[in-house]
């Protein structure tokens, strides 16, 4: 029997409640012939197989979901032209808005010194730092320059997190969800952080070439990435040069972005180092500092000659090993965790004849049987950002809401946009999920269906009973800087870290730090902080639906892969018809608003919600 | 292999200090029920020892520590970031802390601080992420599916046991993972809860679990489990709990292990860590880590104090280490680069203060530029593992957890086991 019929019959053996249904069944099943043949088969599935249970799957790999009319569209295209669709998006979409700066740059803040320290010694040299002058006399004569230090660190990162929001909006909006998908992917790939960054610009800039270049040749994005400011700054590549390489930037490339470990030496790392020298930035454009570079003889990967940084990203692509990493990293992201080694060989030679083009390997992967095969469906942990943006598209919204705070919804979850913990991203499939984690994701449906009244964005205005707002309550009694800025109560002996806070006569560090959140949240705009504003009412009316069980199997094709049993669903429509005083949707309209969103909050805090 | 659900059936009837919901409800079900009612708080009667790791991530620069201001080979090899005897918390004739290591300093002083010089392995990795997973499961240059304390926990506690290990942070290290408990993961025990209605939570409380539909689905019910045992214990435990002392800026997340064993939870292994490679310092490194050191300094010294407050401080040791140490030669951007060996510190009233272990000679680097290791940090662990936390109940435990026989080192001979086995 075909596997689609396969699918088909067992998904009316469930009581046609959901495909996923039928995929998890088959799951524990010994494997039927049809799967083995399509398990790591990379030819096409054909149209005849193709259908809306696999667009849907197919819109939440390649894209972040989206209702069963979207996926019952996609069904009508070939799987080759949904896939492009996907990717290239539709010419009637809308054209997607850039992101607006609020204007917080001064020209003075570049290039910005790596520390504090580093700020008030360059002060003390120069007379001034950062665009500001040094007091002639006076009490705190280098406070000007403290205080513009600690705007700027607040206010990139403020401004940062509406870049966050600029992209969360724009993969809700987008038309080729799968380029913002793949940005994403590339973006926990060529991961750099803001905290160390400090500069939402070049975060901006970065995140543009992960956008408008990510599913083109690997190699053009993998030279830009390695040009780009924010990496450079981010891997120390702007202080390698040629008496004393550097080694991190060149240790990263080949272990993460490109070899993966185990396929170069020690000796490598060092050589290609040395050919890395004289990588720098100026602002936010790249440029090589001659004087800097090693015009050298380098040995590396078996090969010698006066190489340069690009020429070295070209030899390492050659590697056989290099496209199975990246490959065999793509698979497990778009299509399953678990992949057997020749598969993967495979697939590195797939790239490699594809010349490394991106989507157009994607195409492959996301078009093939392997694809398509019961054990590749709704087996993922869905990533936070993912979960979030797909709960959105499915809920029908149209704008990611402000409340709940995307970035701390996201954040509280594990996968901060332009914060990934480290230069090796984020670890994904079960990383995703603790048992606190498990809890923060039922409160996020919680926080939206029913918004939090008690909320106030700390990034912007920080929390009652943190040390800055005591300082700032002690400075408004009255009490001059240096009491006001002592650290609150605890008796004992005082933290290192505590005395040296104020250690210098001619600052207060604190007063920077408080002040300089004064200057950021006068000049970021602010995030909209408009609720979801569901209407689950007018869906279940829309949709005529008129039983308790209407709704719950209507939601649970709307919103899972993996259906929850049939029991639970029963449960949840006898809570449902309990909740309304009556099994007759119709007759309990001008009312079910409230019931609706608990039930909604109780599904889609289930465990097989997390599963893609 | 048993999967750790068949293994939780199988030892569900173990008793804990702690009740638990009853077992006829299902897991998934307690999990999302949360049903606080049947939860009790109630002080553990267990004085069982406990072990606290702490991973400064990112590979901590163990020479511009603990700083050997009597080697001229020091000065040389880090002419402009060497740090001055002058500039030193004096610590002896041999050796002085890094000014931000002010914590240290005063452990060391009041004899709560073992100084293990010279830990690494053969072969040393200088990838991060390949060095910490060597560390996190006690297999350099191998690997192992279960971190070395998850290991260590279900040699200790080979049925399924509530609150055995505890990870604080937004994501579970390796070091934790067992095959036989489900670790408490969390990062803000405020958030450590299922928010939800009334009406809702008694829903819940009836809803059978849907079968596991496959690994990861099963993965997924044994979080659930994990959660539901310990949010409410440790959300209680943080919100009752004050601190006594100045833990300083940033001191990771040791005050929330001080509220969890304020509050007597049964967990006998912790772990946390100065996250996101924190230590990685290759540029600008004095003032920076300086600053990092008096984070985690401060954040240890207040701990072991808070303990000794608290009347605790005999049950716990703490082990800290990084992936790896750093370049001996500096830089040219005043920092370091990824390096080998490095320092090991057990910290705690049970410690027998001191320096162990031998101190790498500055003038034999290995071919790279790199210290050659003196002691396997597996050596540590033995030393943790036999002379601590099995105390007199178990011989030859470490052999178990980690594979083969380490040599301990001397740390905790000379002060009497406090704890009662």
């Amino acid at each position: 029997m075909p596997l689609c019929k396969l699918v088909m019959v067992l998904a009316l053996a469930a009581g046609g409640l959901h495909p996923g249904a039928a995929t998890a069944q088959t799951q524990d099943q010994p494997q039927s012939q049809d799967e083995t043949v399509w398990l790591e088969n990379l030819s096409p599935i054909t149209r005849q197989n193709w259908n809306a249970d696999h667009a849907a799957h197919l819109l939440s790999r390649a894209g972040f979901g989206g209702t069963p009319q979207d996926a019952s569209k996609l069904a009508k295209l070939s799987p080759k032209r949904a896939v492009r669709q996907l990717s290239r998006g539709q010419r009637s979409a809308p054209t997607l808005a850039d992101f607006t700066h609020s204007g917080v740059f001064n020209p003075g803040l570049d290039p910005f010194p790596s520390s504090r320290p580093a700020t008030t010694n360059l002060a003390k040299a120069e007379g001034q730092a950062l665009g500001i002058q040094v007091k002639p006399s006076g009490n705190r004569p280098m406070q000007p320059v403290v205080n513009e230090f600690f705007y700027w660190l607040r206010a990139s990162r403020l401004e940062t997190d509406r870049v966050a929001y600029w992209w969360a909006n724009r993969m809700l909006h987008t038309s080729a969800p799968l380029q913002e998908k793949t940005a994403l992917f590339w973006h926990g790939h060529f991961a750099t952080n803001e905290d160390k960054v400090r500069d939402y610009r070049k975060m901006l800039q970065q995140l543009n070439i992960l956008q408008n270049h990510g599913l083109g040749s690997f190699r053009e994005l993998l030279v830009k990435v390695a040009q780009d400011p924010a990496m450079l700054t981010f891997l120390d590549a702007g202080v390698n040069v040629k008496d004393s390489p550097n080694e991190n930037f060149a240790r990263e490339v080949m272990e993460l972005f490109t070899l993966g470990v185990g396929s170069y030496g020690e000796n490598d790392v060092r050589e290609a180092a040395r050919a890395f020298t004289g990588w720098n930035f100026q602002a936010l454009n790249f440029q090589i500092n001659q004087a800097d570079h090693d015009t050298g003889s380098k040995t590396l990967l078996g090969k010698t000659g006066n190489f340069d940084g690009v020429e070295v990203l070209d030899l390492i692509l050659e590697q056989p090993a290099a496209a199975e990493f990246i490959a065999g990293k793509l698979y497990r992201y778009f299509v399953r965790e678990e992949l057997s080694p020749t598969f993967q060989v495979e697939l590195g030679q797939r790239l490699q004849a594809l010349d490394y083009r991106i989507g157009d390997f994607l195409e492959l992967l996301l078009t093939s049987k392997d694809f398509y095969a019961p054990l590749s469906q709704g087996s993922r942990i869905k990533g936070p950002v993912e979960l979030v943006i797909s709960t959105y598209k499915k809920m029908g919204l149209t704008d990611v809401p402000g409340t709940p705070d995307f970035n701390l919804v996201t954040g509280g979850l594990g996968q901060r946009l332009l914060h990934p913990p480290t230069v090796a991203g984020w670890s994904h499939g079960r990383s995703w999920i603790t048992p606190s984690l498990l809890f923060e994701r039922g409160n996020f449906v919680l926080d939206l269906v029913f918004p939090d009244i008690s909320f106030v964005p700390p990034d912007r205005y920080p929390s009652y009973g943190s040390e800055i707002v005591n300082v700032h309550k002690r400075l408004r009694s009255g009490l001059d800087i240096s009491n006001a800025t002592k650290p609150s109560g605890t008796s004992g002996e005082m933290a290192a870290s505590n005395m040296l806070a104020d250690a210098d006569e001619a600052f207060n560090t604190r007063y920077g730090s408080y002040r300089g959140w004064q200057m950021a949240i006068e000049r970021v705009l602010p995030i909209p902080r408009h609720t979801a504003r569901l209407q689950l009412t007018k869906q279940v009316l829309d949709a005529k639906l008129t039983s308790p069980e209407q709704v719950i199997s209507y939601w649970v094709e709307r919103y899972f892969l993996v259906a929850p049993s049939a029991q639970t669903q029963a449960q949840l429509a006898t809570a449902l018809e309990q909740a309304l005083g009556t099994a007759d949707i119709q007759a309990a309209q001008s009312y079910l608003e409230e019931p609706l969103r608990n039930l909604l909050h109780l599904l889609l805090s289930l465990p097989e919600y997390q599963l893609g | 292999m048993k999967s750790r659900r068949s293994l939780l059936k199988a030892g569900a009837t173990t008793s804990t200090a702690l009740a638990l919901t009853p077992l006829s409800l299902s897991s998934t079900a307690r999990a999302y029920a949360n049903t606080s009612s049947t939860m009790t708080k109630k002080r553990s009667v267990t004085s069982n020892p406990i072990l606290v790791v702490v991973e400064l991530s990112g590979g901590n620069d163990g020479l511009n520590t603990v700083v050997p201001h009597s080697d001229p080979a020091y000065y040389q090899h880090r002419p402009t970031i060497g740090i001055p005897r002058n500039a030193l918390h004096s610590l002896d004739e041999q050796y002085g802390f890094n000014k931000g290591a002010l914590g240290l300093k005063r452990l060391w002083d009041t004899g709560d601080l073992a100084v293990i010089h010279g830990c690494g392995y053969d072969n040393p990795s200088y990838s991060h992420f390949s060095s910490a997973a060597y560390w996190h499961t006690a297999t350099p240059n191998s690997g192992n599916e279960y971190g070395w304390l998850g290991r260590l926990a279900d040699s200790l506690q080979p049925t399924p046991t509530p609150n055995m290990l505890m990870g604080i942070g937004t994501a579970q290290t390796l070091a934790i993972k067992s095959q036989v408990h489900s670790p408490v993961v969390f990062d803000d025990p405020l958030r450590f809860q299922r928010n939800m209605l009334s009406e809702q939570r008694q829903m819940l409380a009836q809803l059978q679990p849907s079968a596991a539909t496959s690994k990861t689905h099963d993965f997924m019910n044994d979080v659930a489990d994990s959660a539901q045992q310990a949010s409410q214990l440790v959300r209680q435990a943080w919100s009752q709990y004050q601190p006594q002392v100045d833990y300083g800026v940033a001191p990771m997340d040791l005050p929330k292990v001080a509220a969890c064993i304020a509050a007597g939870l049964p967990t006998q292994i912790y772990h946390v860590a100065f996250r996101n490679n924190a230590f990685d310092t290759h540029v600008q490194q004095p003032a920076l880590h300086q600053r990092l050191l008096s984070y985690a300094c401060d954040g240890l010294h207040g701990f072991i104090r808070e303990l000794e407050a608290m009347g605790e401080a005999h049950r716990v040791v703490v082990l800290v280490h990084s992936e790896f140490g750093r370049r001996v030669g500096e830089n040219a951007n005043g920092g370091t680069d990824h390096g080998s060996a490095n320092l090991m510190f057990l910290a705690g009233q049970p410690v027998t203060g001191g320096h162990y272990g031998t101190a790498p000679d500055l003038t034999k680097l290995r071919a790279d530029d790199n210290l050659q290791h003196t002691v396997d940090f597996r050596q540590v662990y033995a030393t943790a593992i036999d002379a601590w936390l099995a105390g007199s109940q178990v011989t030859g435990l470490s052999n178990q957890v980690l594979g083969s026989r380490f040599t301990r080192l001397p740390i905790f001979d000379t002060k009497p086991n406090r704890i009662a086995t």
